[in-house]
């Protein structure tokens, strides 16, 4: 809220410039935002936080607070303000029923007081309270709704005024009722704008028409003009939660829902009401006459009471701040404490509706008394080591691994827009989609960390030949109404070659070997998504376990992305992985016997797969085939040729040759038998 | 020919192969010396001019000289083959190294790892939470009514869900209650994670952010604690001490909360450029955690007291690197990943 620097002197008596105001506050109460000054006047801005907007957005409650941090009592030094609705002399006793308030929702509105003013001179309000207005950034209007805002600044009660001849009523009486919208009932507000309104908003109406939106905006007919000569005044106290939502509904923010729906307190309005009927009689022509006051306020508010134990606030402050000290703390904000030893008992003023708990006291004792007073104290706690955290531990191993490989990471939004789903081929249905987004790029989270990787790959392309990322992080799903959330590390890699799937393949594999897996298999699949490339994916198992999926991304995905080199990518679900990978490794004895190498050449069928040859080498070979690798591959006249590298050895004692060669003889006759191929010799 | 004259040729043919550095001139030595018509062979063939006793006596020493060469002869030359030849060795080593490459771990990783180990040595366990949170975890049992300005605080992203309920966490704090559910105090976590708000992003807003949440709760933890915590926390991250600062703030899910400053680490709180000249930065909120968030975790009221802290890695990261726009993080652009 915006304060006037010398409204906030002249009520808190405070003898400090406006930056030795701003400092003070912003260490005891509320942030400091900035200041202007204007002539004589200086704005002073201040963050008011969202459990005070019962008291401080007002001058009055500033004052106070100043007064609570200079270490002294609040007086009321404008005087009028202290004086109750039975002081104001009403004329006319014998038309005492002129104003019948009729509050149909006393949850919605717990009081609502009317009064009837006559013989009003509308002009222009006095130059120093426009200037005040002015300091606080409200524009003046005319003496009349000038004067109802001074008090709402002043007060932090929010004040309205009609023009009675737009209310229509039942003669003699005027009637006010406060009563839901009907349903489509419509309404011109302040705002000249026409608004629709729903069963759950609040209005303030006559006997046929809703008057204004109750506690939000006054209607525009029924509003103060230059020709007004009596008014409604109304200062009334509303349901925080349903000016809220009515505030929401129709997007308005005003001065008044914006103090309404931080909750006041109905006895506000009354000192406010008070306020207000004084300032128009001094301000607004001699012959004023106040004709009818009515107060509609079912259940009265009183002070409450909270027992403050001092043992606790100091062991939670962790001070030794004296209870005389606490006591004078809290009677400087304006709460009656008694008591002297372990335990005050405090009466709270009802406008601090944020005080409801021991804990609320302490942190006003805190604040006032000062955090920097309080001193560091190490944490007495039991020396022990914390239980690591498996999980996040080996995403670090993840990204140390990738990192040795080559890779970088990148981090990635987990939303992406229809646009992406539809380039990728996703389908819409298995989508979580944000309801509020931010614009239509971000509007659905995201089900595979793909499309935005191929957005780094697209850009990363345009400083680098080459480019290898990969991205840890979660990917969201719904499946049968359910929605999940799963752990995805996913690899990227865009070059030149013709084939990146197998260097992919060969950066996948080096992460699994390091992790401590062994029996990596790889498997063709029809994939279940357009952004793969059809005829180069494969699901990715460890023993017969799925952990994910490698592949290339589809040439006609890439196009869309405007990427023009072969991209490949890998995704593995983290939580699969992290099961199987062996956190403790063992050493494996090292042979003392030699281990020879054999080579073996041999033309295979088109269709014969690397992985069945090997898997034959392995089942016949046995623990004597300690490592094999394919070294050279080439065709020629639609013949396929393979050359592959056995190493052969045994743990248990020096194979002689004749035993090799009786091994590679059984490799080579199940080789040509099973799969066909023509082993050269 | 006498003794005196045949260690005056040895002499000279040791000098001369010694001085030899590659094979052909050492052979033109040899053929100096020991060739058809060598200095050494001269007087061999002489040998047989000579009167009988001089021959035994100057034969006898020129055999020795000879076997004496060709073992040096051939010493040199066993040296000299295993002697490498440097100039057709020699490279230009200011030729660029063959490309070779390891990758870059993202900043927010970097200053996670960072901070954890940090508080790891200070005994605190790493928790973690789903992004995709109940309305639940996130507001209500955090304290924050339905229908409170507080919920305005934090501007949220929701989801489409069957029941409505599903948010983008926006803060990592849904984790205490998660946590407290299962474990008794005292106890000692940090949760890390990304956390989401709906604002819309500049060079210093982001909508997408990462954030450290620390809680310890036991018996008798209070604002001192939290103070002496914090403290080391930020001199050991920056190397150097710093001064926490703390100001009334109010989140609904501690009482008494605070705003905390830290001393500005790039000017020790002189003033400067990165804190605006207030030697001070504003870091994140913390607050003794709120009773109320305690009786949700299914704890009893006033039994236990505990301290609850958040802030964002972004911001710390960008003070620690020096980066200017926080977009960056999130841009997947290598050109800044890479210099970390």
């Amino acid at each position: 809220m915006k304060y006037s620097y010398s409204w906030l002197k002249e009520l808190s008596g405070t003898k400090k410039s406006p930056k030795e105001l701003a400092d003070l506050l912003t260490m005891r109460a509320f942030e400091f935002e900035g200041s202007k000054t204007e002539g004589k006047e200086t704005q002073m801005e201040f963050s008011i936080l969202p459990n005070r907007g019962h008291d401080a957005l007002s001058h009055i409650g500033m004052a106070r607070e100043i007064c609570a941090c200079e270490g002294r009592k609040f007086y009321f030094l404008t005087s009028d303000v202290r004086k109750f609705l039975s002081d104001i002399h009403v004329d006319d006793r014998q038309d005492i029923y002129k104003l019948n308030i009729d509050v149909k929702d006393k949850k919605l509105c717990p009081r609502y007081i009317g009064a009837i003013l006559e013989n009003i001179e509308i002009g222009p309000s006095p130059k120093w309270m426009q200037g005040k207005l002015l300091a606080c950034g409200i524009k003046p209007i005319n003496n009349i709704v000038d004067i109802t805002n001074y008090v709402m600044l002043e007060t932090g009660q929010p004040l309205h005024a009609f023009d009675k001849s737009k209310a229509k009523s039942q003669k003699p009486k005027a009637d006010i009722i406060i009563r839901k919208a009907k349903k489509g009932e419509k309404i011109k507000l302040l705002d000249e704008k026409l608004y629709e309104l729903n069963e759950n908003n609040l209005v303030i109406a006559d006997s046929e028409k809703a008057l204004a939106l109750a506690g939000v905006m006054g209607g525009f007919d029924s509003s103060i003009t230059s020709n007004t000569t009596s008014i409604i005044l109304e200062s009334a106290n509303f349901n925080a939660t349903s000016i809220r939502k009515t505030r929401t509904a129709h997007n308005i923010i005003t001065e008044s829902s914006h103090r309404f729906e931080r909750d006041i307190d109905p006895n506000l309005a009354e000192i406010a009401m008070v306020r207000a009927i004084e300032l128009i009689k001094k301000i607004c022509s001699k012959n004023i006459k106040v004709t009818a006051i009515s107060d509609g306020y079912a259940q009265k508010v009183k002070p409450w009471l909270i027992k403050l134990e001092t043992n606790y606030a100091n062991k939670l402050l962790g001070e030794n701040i004296p209870v005389t000290k606490m006591k004078s703390i809290l009677e400087n904000l304006g709460l009656d404490a008694k008591g002297s030893g372990r335990l005050l008992h405090c009466e709270i003023p009802t406008r601090r509706i944020d005080l409801k708990t021991q804990e609320d006291l302490i942190e006003e004792i805190g604040r006032i008394y000062g955090y920097e007073n309080i001193k560091e104290q190490a944490l007495v706690a039991e020396v022990k080591t914390p239980p690591q955290n498996d999980k996040r531990d080996f995403e670090n191993k993840l990204r140390d691994i990738l990192v040795g490989l080559g890779f970088s990471e990148v981090m990635n939004y987990s939303f992406y827009g229809a646009d992406d789903i539809s380039k990728c081929g996703l389908g819409e249905d298995s989508h979580v989609e944000v309801a509020n987004p931010l614009s239509s790029e971000q509007q659905y989270m995201r089900r595979s960390l793909i499309p935005n990787m191929l957005k780094n790959i697209e850009l990363n392309l345009k400083h680098f030949g080459q480019v290898e990322i990969f991205e840890i992080g979660k990917k969201f799903r719904k499946k049968d109404g359910n929605i999940s959330e799963i752990g995805i590390l996913n690899g990227m890699l865009a070059n030149d070659s013709k084939i990146p799937f197998l260097e992919l393949k060969g950066n996948l594999e080096a992460l699994l070997n390091n992790l401590g897996l062994r029996n990596i298999k790889f498997e063709a699949i029809e994939p279940e998504y357009a952004v793969w490339n059809p005829a180069r994916v494969a699901r990715v198992f460890i023993g017969n376990k799925k952990i994910g999926k490698i592949g290339e991304i589809n040439p006609q995905v890439l196009k869309k992305y405007g990427i023009k080199k072969r991209v490949a990518s890998f995704g593995l679900k983290i939580d699969n992985l992290s099961i199987l990978s062996i956190k403790d490794k063992i050493y494996q004895t090292i042979s003392k016997f030699p281990i020879v190498e054999r080579d073996l050449s041999m033309f295979i069928e088109k269709d014969t797969k690397y992985g069945d040859i090997v898997s034959i080498i392995e089942r016949i070979g046995g623990s004597l085939i300690k490592n094999i690798e394919l070294f050279d591959v080439f065709e020629k006249d639609g013949e396929k040729s393979l050359a592959l590298r056995l190493k052969i050895g045994s743990d248990a004692k020096t194979l002689t040759s004749a035993e090799i060669d009786g091994v590679m003889q059984k490799i080579i006759s199940a080789l040509e038998k099973d799969l066909k191929v023509k082993v050269r010799k | 020919m006498d003794k005196e004259q045949i260690l005056q040729i040895k002499n000279r043919f040791l000098k001369d192969i010694s001085s030899s550095l590659d094979e052909k001139s050492l052979y033109n030595v040899k053929v100096k010396y020991f060739g058809r018509s060598g200095e050494l062979t001269k007087i061999l063939k002489n040998l047989k001019n000579l009167l009988p006793e001089e021959r035994k006596k100057t034969g006898l020493l020129a055999n020795d000289a000879r076997r004496e060469f060709e073992a040096a002869y051939k010493a040199r030359k066993y040296e000299l083959a295993e002697t490498a030849d440097w100039e057709k060795e020699r490279i230009d080593v200011t030729i660029p190294g063959k490309k070779s490459e390891i990758g870059s771990l993202h900043p927010i990783t970097l200053v996670y790892r960072e901070i954890e180990s940090i508080f790891s040595s200070m005994g605190f366990e790493v928790v973690e939470g789903p992004e995709l949170e109940i309305d639940w975890y996130n507001f209500t049992s955090l304290n924050f009514p339905f229908d409170h300005p507080a919920r305005d605080m934090q501007d949220t992203f929701w989801v489409k869900s069957p029941k409505n309920d599903l948010v983008l966490r926006t803060h990592t704090s849904p984790v205490q209650v998660r946590f407290m559910e299962k474990r008794k105090p005292p106890f000692r976590i940090i949760v890390p994670g990304r956390v989401f708000r709906n604002e819309a992003t500049d060079a210093k807003h982001e909508h997408t952010l990462h954030q450290f949440e620390a809680l310890a709760v036991g018996d008798g933890v209070n604002v001192g604690n939290f103070k002496h915590i914090a403290s080391e926390f930020f001199s050991s991250f920056f190397g150097k001490k710093v001064s926490i600062r703390l100001r009334p703030s109010f989140f609904p899910f501690t009482e008494p909360s605070f705003e905390f400053d830290i001393s500005c680490a790039v000017c020790a709180g002189k003033g400067c450029s990165t804190c605006q000249q207030a030697g001070w930065l504003e870091i994140g909120g913390a607050g003794m955690v709120n009773q109320n968030v305690f009786a949700a975790a299914g704890y009893p009221r006033n039994h236990y007291q505990g301290f609850a802290w958040g802030f964002g890695i972004e911001r710390l990261a960008m003070m620690k690197y020096k980066i200017d726009d926080i977009r960056w993080f999130e841009s997947g652009d290598l050109r800044f990943i890479k210099q970390f």
